[in-house]
Parts: structure tokens; sequence; C-alpha cells
């Protein structure tokens, strides 16, 4: 295929010199190709892309099973799909790039920003073989696209969190976000969590650090309806050794001691060595050593924990002599448990065993170690800093719970969202039906090429509402003329978009279908953002592999 | 993947390896996939109920595995297909939570396929066939709920626990002595229960097998047996109130960890070194002598020197106990675990009636038992049986008859065996089906037909008339108005000429949240396996 690529630009070249040698410019075996063919052919890979993961859009949307040699992921979120394919086309990768940054910036909507950019080059795709210049139809993209995130943050649904209807907006956004996912039907379990998790941080102003101050932890086994929310810190048992099983397990207001210590009897430095003269030297030596770990465990004694974490291992002596005084202790607990507990303790992390005093304990209103299916977790609840909350996620497989937690987590930044935006408008393709119906009343209203490629625009945005059609097994030509019709004459039309359930059209904001407006437009905006990339490349130029195996 | 042109007849690569990808989508993708669902519950098909057959299962190095239990053929096949691996997490899930019906939730998730998939030729929307399919779950767990009874038993009267386990162990190799191993589990359960707080702490249960002997000297010992001897031939080998200190540091001088090393440059200086550890072995041992201790368990190992002053010093001594085993004799005895020999005191020491060696046979194997502890709340089950598969797989059903027992104590309700729960969800949900319009009411009619699935396979692996079986045990629930009739297998009805029986009078029952599990566990992977239209893989996809 490079062969015949590299021909095309000698070939070219060649042309018009009739018998001249052509001229090499570049390194032999160089693929460059450019123009119009070019342009076209990016957009072509761009909609196979998005091909990919159309499916997978709405409540009727299928997953893909993604097998790289090694691992099995099976998803219905377009960012990790998209991650997985490794896509190599270097104009698709675009696309891979916004799905990537929507899952970062909102969490959710990843699939449709793809199906949107995909189907706005289609639009425009004619535009281009036409021989419209490319900046021309950028311009008035861009334009579009301002235009219709203007709309949406006009037609956004603004609502009160400290009203009864607010928390109810809430909820409802969390479930509309999980209708397409595996636990789709448990979402009457879910949500309320999520919403309860976001709304715990949010009072504490701390939702910007949401990734880590909400766990979700998997265990494998049981069922899905057997997942909880623990307002406090959980995580699983660390590695114990001989004499864990003595240590109390239970204390109420406990003193919380955090380190990042080593509590072992072990060489205190490397290579080192002692050189002994005399016999009588090596008992003192050897309890010199005994005497540096006493002193380490008997500073956590005597400060007062109760609970002593520490990042780096407890060894058996240090949970033999803690378990003789009464104190619980976990060795090799992970960085992200430690902070969490720090920051709803109130304890802070210790570097050394010198200078304890009572300012860096922590404590909470109770500590467990509660056995969770196979499992045993330690439980930290009623913390004075309520700002930190654990979703434990149960289901039968280790597939079924890792796309269980991708679920959760992106219910998580949909609440997130709508927590900092206030603002919801109504899903089931409603909101792109009353975008695209604004933006084709206005391509009416300017004159020349731009008047065409607003309304390509607008025609693109109908692509989210014929696709969930599409996926659910509904004819989307009949529904489509339905809800145009209904968006055009109704003035109470606005919020109407596919009934998922019976088929035909229905008011999705009185069915709680609601996302937050954030969503949409950042998806519209990058769905815009990366057409006029596309459209803006004229010329690709690969070098050779360094190295071509196969020689393809 | 195949290739994509553009219209100048150039090839896209659009991903990385694309020629090396496979790719199977929509419809294809399904039935592959259910084909592969379902040849793996094809395979555990007949091992289900108590006239299941068992499975020979030889692993890379040779070892033989004899099994009819549902996780463990699951997880030493070996399967390597993706999606057939669901179905083995499936398994090895309830095995986990439940420990019993690792073989009913895959038979029934194959069901569901089979059945999904006569729906999907009709056209019918995978989503949609899942959703109705989950439904039906609810509407059959609910049913459940209503059909189960609940069995008293306490300390004094465990009767409903034991028939339980029989149930359990039905299906199992050990059945002939089902009603001695029965016991051995429940005793075992109860030793470590917590009734009221309705808590089984399963660590404390420990299964030894030795090959040899039969299956009937099985025998339940309060107390722990470790598979140890003492170190000594000549020591005592029974130790009445035991008195043992629990060491995790070893016999011999403590060395340094710091790399050190030491120069002996004349006699005197090697005399002293040598003196010096000849009292270090003297004090250790007197150390031992003072804290009032009659015998030693010891994490690590300890020289012929030091076993020669313990044997003088009459104290019988244990070396090289791993430290699971260590954590447990400390926890039963009430001892503490001790680290250095200064630190020992009279209260440190855990406490047992008697430690006695005992040696099987005529082999020189030996193990250790350890009775009457101070805390006595650690029970530990030996297993004995002909040969290594018999003796492993015992222990694999008493397992199942543990975690059974357990279940019961945690929640006594039961629904009854012999497949009369299923026909009794079947009944409810079919009926359930007519009361829905559209597409649901094909999918929840089909998930009654695969609860029939599994009844029907249990005639089958008995060796009776599947069809007449089932609709004779289905035709009576309805007519008797009765959720208890279920399929005797072994006895011929009292009624008509055939096995449809009343399970409660032959006291085959089964856990319900055990059911329940199934239940939810199978629709949930079916519906995980329902909604995959498009598979992406690396090199060849089976």
């Amino acid at each position: 295929s490079h062969k015949q690529a590299g021909n095309n630009q000698d070939a070219r070249k060649m042309s018009g010199f009739g018998m001249q040698p052509g001229i090499i410019l570049l390194r032999e075996g160089t693929d460059t190709s450019q123009g119009k063919a070019q342009l076209i052919s990016n957009i072509n890979a761009c909609q196979a892309v998005a091909d990919a993961v159309r499916t997978t859009l709405g409540p009727g949307g299928m997953d893909k099973l993604v097998f790289d040699g090694r691992n099995v992921t099976i998803s219905n979120d377009g960012a990790t799909i998209m991650k997985l394919l490794e896509i190599a086309h270097p104009a698709a990768k675009t696309l891979v790039d916004i799905s990537m940054s929507q899952d970062t910036e909102v969490g959710d909507g990843t699939t449709s920003v793809v199906l949107l950019a995909g189907e706005m080059l289609k639009q425009l795709k004619s535009f281009v073989e036409e021989g419209v210049h490319p900046q021309v139809i950028i311009r008035n993209v861009r334009e579009a696209g301002q235009l219709a995130v203007q709309k949406v943050s006009d037609l956004a649904v603004p609502f009160d969190l400290d009203t009864e209807e607010g928390a109810d907006m809430l909820l409802k956004t969390a479930s509309t976000a999980l209708n397409s996912k595996l636990i789709s039907s448990h979402k009457d379990l879910f949500a309320p969590m999520i919403v309860e998790a976001a709304r715990t941080l949010h009072a504490g102003g701390n939702l910007e650090d949401i990734d880590n101050l909400v766990a979700i932890k998997k265990i494998p086994g049981g069922d899905v309806r057997q997942s909880f929310l623990v307002k406090g810190v959980a995580f699983k048992k660390t590695f114990s050794y001989a004499g864990f099983e003595q240590m109390t397990k239970q204390f109420t207001n406990p003193k919380v001691l955090l380190l990042n210590v080593e509590l072992e009897l072990k060489s205190e430095k490397e290579n080192a060595e002692v050189r002994i003269t005399d016999p009588d030297q090596y008992q003192s030596i050897v309890d010199a050593e005994w005497q540096v770990i006493y002193d380490k465990l008997d500073a956590c004694v005597d400060c007062g924990a109760n609970i002593v974490l520490s990042k780096l291992p407890v060894g058996d002596l240090a949970t033999q002599y803690f378990a003789d005084r009464g104190l619980f202790c976990a060795g090799r607990v992970e960085n992200g448990d430690l902070k969490r507990v720090a920051k709803a303790t109130g304890a802070i992390v210790q570097t050394s065993t010198h200078g304890f005093h009572e300012g860096i304990l922590g404590t909470c209103g109770f500590f467990e170690e509660r056995q969770v299916g196979d499992e045993r977790f330690n439980v930290f609840t009623e913390c004075p800093a309520s700002l930190t909350s654990t979703i434990v996620l149960r289901g039968g497989t280790e597939q079924f719970i890792a796309e269980s937690e991708r679920s959760v987590h992106d219910a998580l930044m949909v609440v997130k969202r709508s927590l900092t935006s206030k603002s919801v408008v109504a899903g089931g393709g409603a909101i792109e039906m009353e975008v695209a119906k604004y933006l084709k009343a206005y391509a009416l209203t300017i004159e020349g090429k731009g008047q065409l490629i607003v309304a390509a625009f607008a025609k693109a945005l109908e692509v989210v509402p014929r696709q969930l059609c599409e996926n659910s097994g509904f004819d989307s030509t009949d529904i489509l003329s339905a809800l145009r019709r209904k968006h055009f004459h109704d003035e109470d039309g606005k919020w109407f978009g596919v009934d998922i359930i019976k088929g035909g059209i229905c008011d999705t904001f009185e069915a709680g279908v609601w996302e937050p407006s954030d969503n949409k437009c950042n998806s519209l905006a990058s769905a815009a953002e990366a057409a006029c990339v596309i459209l803006s490349i004229d010329e690709t130029v690969i070098n050779p592999r360094s190295e071509d195996p196969g020689g393809a | 993947m195949s290739m994509i042109y553009d219209e100048y007849g150039r090839p896209f690569i659009i991903l990385k390896e694309q020629q090396a990808k496979n790719r199977v989508k929509g419809l294809e993708a399904q039935k592959s996939n259910i084909l592969a669902a379902k040849s793996i519950s094809s395979i555990l098909r007949t091992s289900l109920g108590p006239k299941g057959m068992d499975k020979i299962l030889v692993s890379q190095d040779g070892d033989v595995t004899i099994t009819n239990d549902g996780a463990t053929i699951l997880e030493r096949m070996e399967v390597s297909h993706q999606v057939a691996k669901l179905l083995v997490e499936l398994s090895a899930s309830q095995d986990d939570e439940i420990g019993d019906g690792t073989t009913g939730v895959v038979v029934l998730a194959g069901a569901l396929l089979e059945q999904a998939e006569k729906l999907l030729d009709r056209g019918i929307h995978p989503v949609r066939v899942a959703e109705g399919y989950e439904k039906a779950a609810e509407v059959a767990i609910k049913t459940l709920e209503e059909i189960a009874d609940r069995v008293a038993f306490s300390k004094d009267n465990v009767e409903p626990l034991v028939a339980t386990a029989m149930t359990t162990l039905n299906s199992k190799i050990i059945n002939v002595h089902k009603r001695k191993m029965a016991e051995i589990a429940v005793n075992a359960v109860l030793g470590v229960a917590d009734i009221d707080r309705h808590d089984v702490n399963f660590d404390m249960i420990r299964l030894e097998g030795k090959a040899g002997g039969s299956l009937e000297d099985t025998e339940l010992v309060n107390g722990i047996v470790i598979d140890k001897d003492f170190s000594h031939p000549q020591m005592a080998k029974v130790v009445k109130d035991a008195k043992m200190c629990i060491l995790t540091c070893p016999f011999e001088p403590p060395k340094p960890k710091t790399k050190h090393k030491l120069d002996i440059n004349s006699k005197e200086a090697y005399d002293k070194l040598y003196k010096y550890e000849q009292d270090y072995f003297k004090e250790m041992v007197q150390q031992v002598k003072d804290s009032g201790a009659n015998m030693v368990i010891c994490q690590w190992g300890f020289d012929d020197e030091a076993n020669h002053l313990l044997l003088q010093n009459g104290l019988p001594a244990v070396r090289w106990v791993g430290g699971v085993e260590i954590e447990h004799i400390a926890i039963a005895t009430g001892g503490r675990i001790v680290p250095r020999f200064s630190e020992l005191s009279a209260e440190k020491l855990g406490r047992a009636g008697t430690v006695r060696e005992v040696s099987f046979g005529t082999t020189k194997e030996r193990m250790l038992v350890i009775e009457d502890c101070a805390n006595s709340n650690a029970v530990t089950v030996l297993v004995r049986g002909g040969n290594k598969m018999v003796v492993e797989e015992a222990k694999r059903s008493l397992h199942d008859a543990m975690c059974v027992v357990r279940n019961l104590i945690k929640d006594n309700r039961v629904v009854y065996g012999g497949g009369s729960a299923e026909i009794a969800c079947s009944i409810a949900v079919s009926k359930y089906a007519e009361t829905m319009v559209g597409v649901d009411q094909y999918a929840i009619r089909a998930f009654a037909d695969a609860l029939d699935d599994i009844p029907l396979a249990l005639a089958e692996n008995a060796g009776l008339s599947p069809i007449e079986e089932l609709a004779a045990a289905k035709s009576r629930q309805i007519r008797e108005g009765s959720s208890v009739i279920g399929l005797g297998l072994d006895q011929v009805s009292e009624i008509d000429d055939d096995h449809s029986w009343d399970m409660r009078k032959l006291g085959v029952f089964e856990t319900l949240i055990g059911k329940q599990q199934q239940l939810q566990l199978a629709t949930q992977v079916v519906k995980m396996i329902l909604k995959i239209d498009d598979v992406i893989s690396m090199g060849q996809y089976q």
C-alpha cells in the first residue's frame, strides 16, 4: 500500500513535464497525499470510527467486547472503547481525543460526541466534494457550533439544590446517565448512592476532588444489589501477619495514627556492615536493633492511638505488639486510601515516629472490620469531616463489576457537573432536535454558502435521536419526522424526544430523562471543533517506519 | 479485520495492527457467544443433581481431580474463550458467596441463553430480551420468598440442619455416608457459630485431609489438627493440661539484621563465642521453663543442640509451624504469640486440655491434635479416605455442606429441592407473562421455559423420562396448589406411576438465599452476554 501511494507522488510530479525525471523531495517510502482526496479520505476514516461506536448509544445500545490478547473488557462507555480500539489513523485519532476530553471534562456523553463529529463530517463531505473551500466550511461550522452552545445554555432549566425538587433533579440526571449501562435496571439502587456521595462532597466544598475522595471498590462475587455506600472510608484488609486475628477489630471514637513508616525488624542501613571483634559485643548489636523497632512501636502506643495505618509494611513483630496492647494496625495501605482516611478523620500522615502529639491524630465515630462476601473490609464511619464516601460494588463476574465501576464513575461525574452548572436539559434527543430547529431557522436568515452549511450542521444534530431509535429497534424515519413536526408546530414541544420504552415520541423532560447542560455544551463544542480540525488538514506526511517487518 | 478502501482505492489503516485483529459484529457475535456459553453449560448439565455424574480432570502436571462440583470443574478446565470465562466466574461467584448450587447456576444461564437465541431468531432486540428476563427474575425471586418455609432449629435440635446438609451431599461421591458427614458438617459449623448474631467465622474451621483409612474414619476434632510431629522421637507423645509457649523466633542466638562480620583472632575469643552460644541455649530453655510452659510451638526451626536440650528438660516441641497455624493455635488456646524469649511470661501461654501425637495405620506419618482448648471455638475436620482424590472431593463436599449450614444459620428460610422451587417459579412467571403486553411477554415466557430446564436435567441425569416427569410434577403443583411437589427420582409416586413427590416429606431442601442468588447471578450474566454485539480481538477469537 505504501508503494502504491509513493508512486502516486512520483506520477504526479512527472505528469507536467513529460519524460523528465521526477524530483525526489522526500525519503523513499514516505507516504504523502494531499488536497481534496486527502480530505475526503480523512472524513471517511472518521466515519468508520464513528460507525464502530454508534451502536452503543442510549438505553438500547449494545456493548462491545474487546480482547487485546490478555485482558477482556466488556463496555458500553465510548471513551473506554475508543481507547481500547487502538486507532492508528492519524486523522481519526482526533475523534479519540475528543472522546477522552469529554471523559475528563464531563465524564459522560463520550459516545455521542464521537457520533456528532462523525455525522457533521458526513453532512459536510458533499460540500468538500463540490469544491467549497474548507475554510468557508470551517468558518460557518464554528459559528453554528457557537450558536448551538448558546442555545443549549438558553434552554437549560436551572434548579435549586436546596429544594426537594432540586434533589429530585439530581437523582434523575444520575438515572439518565445509568440508562444505557449494564446496571440500568438497578438504577434505583445506584442513583441515590451516587447523588448522596456527590452531595456530601458538595456540602464540604470539595467537589473538585471527587475523583480522589469518592472511592469505588470492587468485590467480585455476590449480587449487584448487594452493592452499598459507606459514608466514610472503606478499604480491603491488607496483607497481614500472624497475630492479626488477635487484634481488636472494633472501636468507638478511636484515635487514628497514619504513618509512612516501616514497622519491621530489619537492618536500618543498607550496605552497612558491622565488624565485631569481641563476642560480648554481639548481644549489644542485637539489642540495639530491637531497641530501634521497640522505640518506634512504643511511640505509636504512647501517643494514644487505637488504630495505626501505614503505607509501608507493618511486620509480624509490630502486629503482635499492637495486638497485645489492644491496638489495630494495617500495613501496606494504598496511598489513595490513606489519603482518604487522612481527609476523613483529620489525621496527618507522619513520616517519622518522632514528635507525635495529640494534633496529628485523627478520629472517627466508629471503626470496624466487616466481612463483605469473601473479603474483609476496614470501615471508618461517622467521621468528623464527612467528606469522603466509598461505593462498594458487587457483581457476578469481574467484567460485570469493571463495567459497573465505569458506569458509576460516569454517573458520578454527571452529578458533579449538574451540581456545578445547576442546570439541566432534557435528553432522549430532545435538546438536539430543538437546537436543530433553531439552527435551521437561523440558516434561512443568512446569505451565501453559509446557509447550506449551517443547515447541514443542524441536520447532523439529528443523528442523536436517529441513532437512539435505531439502537432500540424503532423506525427512525417515522419518529424523526414526528419529532420535527412536534418541535416546529408546538410551543410546548421543545422537550419532545424519543420514547425508548414504547416507541414514538414523548416529553422526555416529564419522563425524567435529564442531562446536565454542561455535558451537552461541551459535546457540541468539541464535536464542532473536531470537525473543523479534520477539515483543515489537506496533507498528511507519513514517514516510513525505520523497520518495516513483513514489508507491508 | 478486513480492509476498508476509500473512493480512490487506497486502503485505510484505522486501527493498529488492523490485519491481526478480528471482528465479529451484530447477530453473528451474539450467536457465537451464546454457542460458547451453551457448550460450557452442557458440559456441566450431566453433573446436576443427586444422580449427576462426576468429571475427571487431568492438569498439565498430571494431577487428577475427580469431582462433580461445578465451580471446581470449570476452574480446572482452563477455559480460554472470553465469554465462556464469564460462566466460569459466575460459578466461582456463587461458590464464594453461597458455596452450593455452582452447577445449577451455570445450567440455568445456559438454558436462558438457549431460549434467548430462539427469540433473537425471531428478530427481537437483545436488550428487550434481557429486560424481559430481568422482570421475570424479579417475579421468580418474589415467588421463592413466598413459597419459602422457615426451619426452626436450636443448639439442641439440629435435625433440620442435618437434613439440609444431606440434600447438598446427595449429589456427591460421599453420599454413602451422608448422614455421618452431614452431622460432622453441622457440628463443625455449630462449634464456631454465634447463633444469636447469626454469624459464622469460617476461618475457625479447618479441613485437614489424610489419605488412608476409609471415609467412615473421618472425624471432627474439637480443637486443632496440624500436620506436624514433635521434634524428637523420644519426646512425650501426649501432653495433658498443656501450657504452650508460641514462639516466632528461632531457637538459636539472635543475629543482628544488619550485615555483620565477627573476627575471631584468638582461641580465647573462640571459646568465649562457643560459651556464649551455649549459655544462650540454656538461657532460652530456662526462660521457657520459668514461664511455666510444658510445651513449645515454634514457627522456625531449631538445631539438634536445642532439640536435645528441650528433650532433656521435658519440653515436647514442634518446629516449622506455619504462620496461619500459629495464629489459629494462639486464638484457640488463648495464648499470645511471643517474638522474643525475654518477653515470655505465664499469662502469654496458651492452654489446652490435651495435645497428642497420633499416627495412622502402619505409616510413619503423624499429626498433632490439640484438643480442649481454652477458647474452644476452633474445630478441625480430619477427612480420611481411600485415596487422595476421594479425600479431596470429600473435603470439597464437606465445604459445600458447611456453607449451606452457615447460610441457614444466617437466614433460616428454605425452599424445597428436587426442582420443585423451579417449577413453582416457572408457573408463577408464565402466569405473569400473560399479563404483559408486547415483546416482554415472549421474553418472560422464555424465562419460565428456561427454569423448567433444571427439573428436566435432574430427571435426565436420573435416567427418567424428563418431559413426562416434569409434566406430572407441574400438573400436580397446579392441581394441588402446592409448591412443594418435585421430582423424587428414587421414589415412585403414591398417586401415579411417576416420580413426583412432596419434597417436604422427603426432606429435600435448599437455602432460599442460595436459590435467589442463582437466579440473580444467572440473569445478570445472561444480560451481559446478550448486550455484546461487537467483538474485537487480537488473534483468533474462537
